[in-house]
């Protein structure tokens, strides 16, 4: 088996192989090995704590180490403008194995608490000056607002003394009252300047408001632009603010309940001169530091460029020594021996190659000693690998998804190749939308490499990563489409119609030609066109569905012989078989046979196959002469009937009475709890000729006594559940790949009714209008074709073809009982 | 009746709810924690709970603070996803379990004014869950009536604050009688609120407040030993609900010492407990089980300290039991006790490793 070439037909053979390795190779080995992804470790400390382990220091360093990266990630990307990050193929790789690897990683750290230091650093003063910088324009901008209000309050002073004496006006007016204060004491009231944010304002205003008793006048306006924390990236918008009140009290009271708030005042004076002093003054300020600022961000940004050139190794050293060490916890450290002790998976097949792997790690580290690997025997089920390329893997997946096959078992990804583009090609035969998704599919094909490195988000990249599916589907569909002869719709004339219409009569005449390949194009148009295809679909659904059961059913085979259940054969497969083909087999038959006769020149009508089919069931034996399909007929029918009827009391009980014969002679024989000394006796010899040999048991072989437990009812519910589920099975399955049937008439019917109300509507009319109609109704028609057609109805088939391979072809054989092989690999790790 | 339509309106988010609370720490991982030899292997193992990497992005030394901060950063993030997609009456429920917490910030904030502390600062230590708008003009009032007039009156605490209302000036006294009288009003009214939305929530809610009422009898009770604050007074502080009420109230407003405390809370037979193994030590209190075993063999403290103990392990059972019974939302209540009792357990246990005091460490209370 190992030296055959890989095969998508069954899962690789897997071996359980132990290493032991010497310490000092420990972290070159399982990088080496991580690098050829082909071991899956297994967990031989299942019982310690995750920071008991022997390299939880390392771990916590990396940990370290990753939070740094994050940390200039963070600082990159928030960077308004962007930061080139160099790509990783591009930089120059880091070498964490070998003799200098500790060295490395140590420089690597203090690099990276340096940059860190740095960029903080910077980030403070940054910040720090864009602080001070938010308080002067503050300042500017409460200077300027309340130059604003001071000169119209001077200006209005005049017109304004007439209503002093109007003592009775209302409080709360605030017109009023900035009459009342600034004409009555020429500006000697006491005031606070300051900002604070917008969205504060209102609550500030109550509170001051319920504080002084009313005893303030506040004016306030909005600042437009907004002020950026630069660290964060938030916007916050603010005010200012300006309050007049009597007295020290209330002013240190206004002082206390703004600051708390989160205001910020600033002293302004009263007089008109120093205010636009200070205006001045904090202009130059503001100007001086912006230089500053410019000058910090400037270095800033060096910095972070610095950091991008070698951000993407960084990050990929670091998660590769994080999945390193991880893995190496997963070992089993034998102090005495000073060698730690891997387990775990790997495909038989490369086995060489991981010994390869092994030497090489040996050879990089400078050391002598390699490690030592063995395979083990075990008696615990494999993971199962599906060895896949670019093609096959979308394939795969699609069965992946349903069940993982379990070990060696035959695998349906294979089939599905070519059985799932078929199924849904038969849904969307039309060979104008299958070229439309076939040109798709190559060109995704041939933008691979470049795709393939970039992230199309979810729904482009679902729809490249199945490029090959699409490819074959587009393909199929081509092929269904000549069948079906359905173009956008529209016929092909390849051929001599078999048919002719003389004189634009609606009566098709015969006239002895054979359409060569594919529906007669006659038919399109005739007034009975949607009957005859009707009645071809529909028998052709049937016809692929039950070749589609039987196959599936026959796969079962395989599997039997592979897995020596050879007495499944006979209790299971033929007596599902003989259910099968006797009642669906017959179906068949009838159908092709009553395709093969002319009724024209027949003596009696052409039969209703459903009708037969029905009748079969209910009054066996007797056949009605006028619906007759061919002589004998009434015999044939109840001998397969009886077959049918044989078959379910047989698949019923033929299982559990072998296995219940199997339990009663190994009772018979005195072997009573036969298993549990079997295995006992099985491990304590594999022990001590492991002794022997010098080296350990398997570590993790305690807990793999899987051995089946056969408890007899539980056989029995099994088959009887089995039995129902199969024969039920039967005939909803037949009936379910109707759908092929009535998904490929919608999507003719759908295009026939898009091509007639669009194009069809303006294809007469003449003149330059008639062209620019057909121009838009073309464009219109293209678009809802791909909308519509090829996108929609592309998915609502395949959706179908995908239940058709899940439900009705899986059931027949497929027991899904695996699981994964999931690889230490480098190359995966990015992927997540 | 009330499991016909209970999950229309609450369903979503008693299950939610009900997620969370498998999210609080277990016995086993409380014992990994306790093993932890310094802060970074705590967050190693805190990071495989259902905090996941919440510190992962602190640079290290990680303190004790942080700690705690975040991890009520959670709990803030989660109870803030209940609230916002809750309806009435759940929505008035989950309001009135901040009021509590507002009320603690009040308290910090006029104490801090008092000792003329940074209100920054005050405002920092203040509990997320019962921040309002208002709140950082507290530290301008200087007399209840000021504070009642100038901030709390159009907080929902208005109405807990008018009966009580006096023009005394602030002082460490009067602040105390001021939060216990919030209190008390705030109990008397959730346990209204709790009557009125009925079915097992007035049940369950019921039991839970009314131990917290006598809780706060009893703690008043010995706190104001050998202080200035009158009988008379002190009786005017305990909540009108419990089940030390009346009749183990009234002992407690007359008693001058911890044994005639003892004796109010004799007709209770799970007090009687707090009381028993507090002052002969040793003996396990049987009303809390095996848990309470725990913290029977731990004496060294005074009698305050361990009986505040008992307390919270009493607290956390009654809060355990509230998860028993479906279609009722006491459940929500009880989670956020859980979850604070288990950051006060972390902070602990984070504060026993930082300090390197081991002996201590198994001082915490465990929830499950």
């Amino acid at each position: 088996m190992g030296d055959e070439y890989p095969t998508l037909f069954r899962s690789e053979a897997m071996s359980l192989v132990q290493l032991i390795v010497p310490t000092e190779v420990a972290h070159d080995t399982i990088a080496e090995l991580g690098e050829l992804g082909d071991v899956q470790f297994k967990d031989l400390n299942p019982d310690v704590n995750p920071f008991q382990r022997s390299y939880v220091g390392e771990i916590r360093r990396i940990d370290e180490m990753s939070r740094r990266v994050r940390f200039f990630t963070n600082q990159i990307e928030k960077e308004k403008e962007k930061i080139p990050v160099r790509p990783l193929y591009d930089c120059l790789p880091i070498v964490t194995v070998g003799p200098r690897a500790a060295q490395t990683m140590d420089e690597l750290a203090t690099k990276l608490s340096e940059h860190e230091a740095r960029l903080s650093q910077m980030n403070d003063s940054y910040q720090q000056l864009c602080d001070r910088t938010k308080e002067l324009v503050e300042a500017r901008h409460v200077l300027r607002e309340t130059a604003v209000f001071f000169d119209s309050a001077s200006t209005a002073q005049t017109e304004i003394r007439t209503s002093f004496d109007d003592s009775s006006a209302p409080l709360l007016q605030h017109d009023d009252r900035e009459a009342q204060y600034s004409g009555n004491v020429q500006f000697d009231l006491e005031f606070v300047a300051g900002t604070i944010e917008r969205s504060r304002l209102p609550t500030f205003e109550r509170v001051l408001w319920r504080v002084l008793r009313g005893n303030l006048y506040m004016n306030h306006t909005d600042i437009e632009e907004p002020f950026v924390n630069p660290s964060t990236g938030e916007e916050t918008r603010k005010n200012v603010f300006i309050i007049f009140a009597h007295g020290d009290s209330l002013l240190a009271k206004i002082r206390k309940v703004a600051e708390s708030m989160g205001g910020t005042l600033y002293p302004i004076d009263s007089n008109a001169d120093k205010r636009s002093d200070a205006l001045r003054e904090v202009t130059a300020r503001l100007e001086d530091l912006q230089v500053v600022l410019y000058n910090t961000g400037n270095s800033r940004r060096m910095e972070l460029v610095t950091i991008g050139e070698s951000l993407a190794s960084w990050q990929d050293v670091v998660r590769k020594e994080k999945m390193i060490y991880e893995t190496l916890n997963l070992l089993n450290y034998d102090v005495r021996r000073k060698t730690l002790l891997a387990e775990g998976w790997c495909p038989t097949r490369d086995i060489p190659m991981i010994q390869v792997a092994l030497r090489h790690a040996t050879e990089e580290s400078g050391t002598n000693v390699p490690p030592i690997l063995h395979e083990l025997k075990t008696t615990k089920k494999p993971p199962t690998f599906q060895r896949t390329n670019k093609f096959t893997e979308a394939f795969q997946t699609i069965m992946d998804s349903y069940g993982i096959a379990t070990y060696q078992e035959v695998n349906p990804g294979l089939f599905a190749v070519i059985t799932f583009p078929f199924l849904f090609a038969v849904m969307f035969g039309d060979i104008g939308h299958g070229f439309i998704i076939f040109c798709a599919a190559i060109w995704m094909i041939i933008r691979e490499r470049a795709w393939a490195k970039a992230d199309l988000g979810e729904i482009i990249g679902t729809f490249f990563y199945g490029r090959y599916i699409i490819l074959l589907m587009g393909a199929f569909s081509m092929y269904t489409g000549l069948i079906y002869n359905d173009i956008f719709s529209k016929t092909l004339h390849l051929f001599h119609s078999g048919w002719d219409f003389p004189n634009g009569s609606t009566d098709g005449v015969s006239n002895g030609h054979t359409y060569l390949f594919g529906l007669d194009p006659g038919w399109h148009g005739a007034e009975n066109a949607l009957i005859f295809t009707n009645s071809y679909k529909m028998k052709m659904s049937i016809v692929i569905g039950v070749i589609h059961m039987t196959f599936a059913l026959c796969l079962q085979v395989p599997n039997h012989l592979r897995f020596k259940r050879f007495s499944d054969i006979y209790t299971n497969f033929i007596p599902q078989m003989l259910f099968l083909q006797s009642i669906f087999g017959y179906l068949v038959v009838c159908i092709l046979y009553k395709w093969s006769v002319d009724w024209e020149t027949s003596s009696s009508a052409p039969p209703s196959l459903l009708n037969m089919l029905i009748s079969m069931f209910l009054s066996p034996g007797s056949i009605d002469p006028d619906s007759q399909l061919y002589r004998g007929q009434g015999t044939v029918q109840t001998i397969l009937l009886l077959i049918a009827l044989v078959c379910v009391p047989w698949l019923l009980v033929s299982k559990p009475y072998l296995q219940y014969k199997e339990m009663k002679a190994i009772k018979e024989q005195g072997y009573i709890g036969l298993q549990g000394e079997d295995t006992i006796g099985h491990a304590t010899d594999e022990q001590l000729e492991g002794e022997e040999e010098g080296n350990g048991r398997a570590i993790a072989e305690a807990d793999d006594d899987e051995g089946e437990h056969h408890d007899f009812g539980e056989v029995v519910i099994h088959q009887v559940i089995h039995t129902i589920e199969f024969c039920l099975g039967c005939i909803s399955h037949t009936a379910s790949y109707l759908r092929l049937w009535a998904l490929s008439l919608a999507h003719a019917q759908l295009s026939d009714v898009l091509w007639t109300m669009t194009i069809g509507k303006v294809l007469g009319m003449p003149g330059v209008i008639g062209t620019i109609a057909v121009a838009v109704a073309g464009v219109l028609w293209f678009i809802l074709t791909v909308a519509i057609l090829c996108i929609m109805e592309g998915l609502s088939a395949f959706l179908h073809a995908l239940r058709l391979h899940w439900v009705e072809a899986n059931s027949k054989h497929y027991e899904a009982g695996g699981y994964q092989f999931q690889p230490l690999s480098f190359a995966r790790m990015n992927e997540d | 009746m009330e499991a016909l339509f209970y999950n229309v309106d609450a369903g979503f988010l008693e299950g939610i709810v009900r997620g969370y609370k498998t999210g609080l720490l277990t016995q086993n991982q409380y014992n990994n924690l306790t093993q932890c030899e310094s802060i970074e292997d705590f967050r190693t193992q805190l990071s495989a709970t259902d905090y996941g990497n919440f510190l992962a992005n602190e640079p290290l030394p990680i303190s004790t603070s942080t700690i705690a901060d975040k991890a009520t950063q959670v709990l803030v993030d989660q109870f803030n996803y209940l609230r916002s997609n809750a309806v009435e009456p759940l929505a008035t429920f989950l309001d009135y379990i901040t009021y509590a917490y507002m009320i603690d910030n009040v308290i910090l904030l006029i104490t801090g004014t008092l000792h003329e502390r940074d209100t920054h600062e005050l405002i920092e230590r203040c509990h997320p869950l019962g921040v309002f708008d208002s709140m950082p003009a507290l530290c301008v009032a200087s007399n209840v009536e000021e504070l009642y007039h100038t901030v709390l009156v159009e907080t929902p605490l208005a109405r807990f604050f008018r009966d009580s209302l006096s023009a005394a000036e602030l002082d460490d006294l009067n602040i105390e009688i001021i939060r216990n009288t919030l209190y008390k009003a705030y109990l008397e009214d959730f346990y209204a609120l709790c009557q009125k939305i009925g079915g097992p929530t007035a049940d369950i809610m019921s039991r839970i407040l009314a131990f917290e009422a006598d809780r706060r009898s009893i703690n008043i009770t010995i706190n104001s030993f050998g202080t200035e604050l009158s009988k008379e007074q002190r009786a005017r502080l305990f909540p009108a609900i419990g089940r030390l009420f009346p009749e183990g109230n009234n002992q407690l407003a007359r008693a001058d010492d911890i044994d005639q405390v003892r004796g109010a809370c004799e007709a209770v037979s799970e007090y009687r407990a707090f009381f028993d193994s507090s002052a002969t030590g040793g003996a396990p209190s049987n009303a809390n089980g095996s848990t309470a075993h725990l913290l029977g063999e731990l004496d060294d403290g005074g009698v305050g300290a361990d009986l505040e103990d008992r307390f919270f392990l009493y607290e956390v059972h009654l809060n355990k039991q509230a998860f028993l019974q479906q279609f009722q939302y006491a459940v929500f209540y009880a989670y956020i006790r859980l979850r604070e009792q288990e950051i006060r357990s972390l902070t602990w246990i984070a504060e026993c490793i930082a300090q390197d005091a081991k002996d201590r460490i198994h001082d915490f209370i465990p929830i499950f």
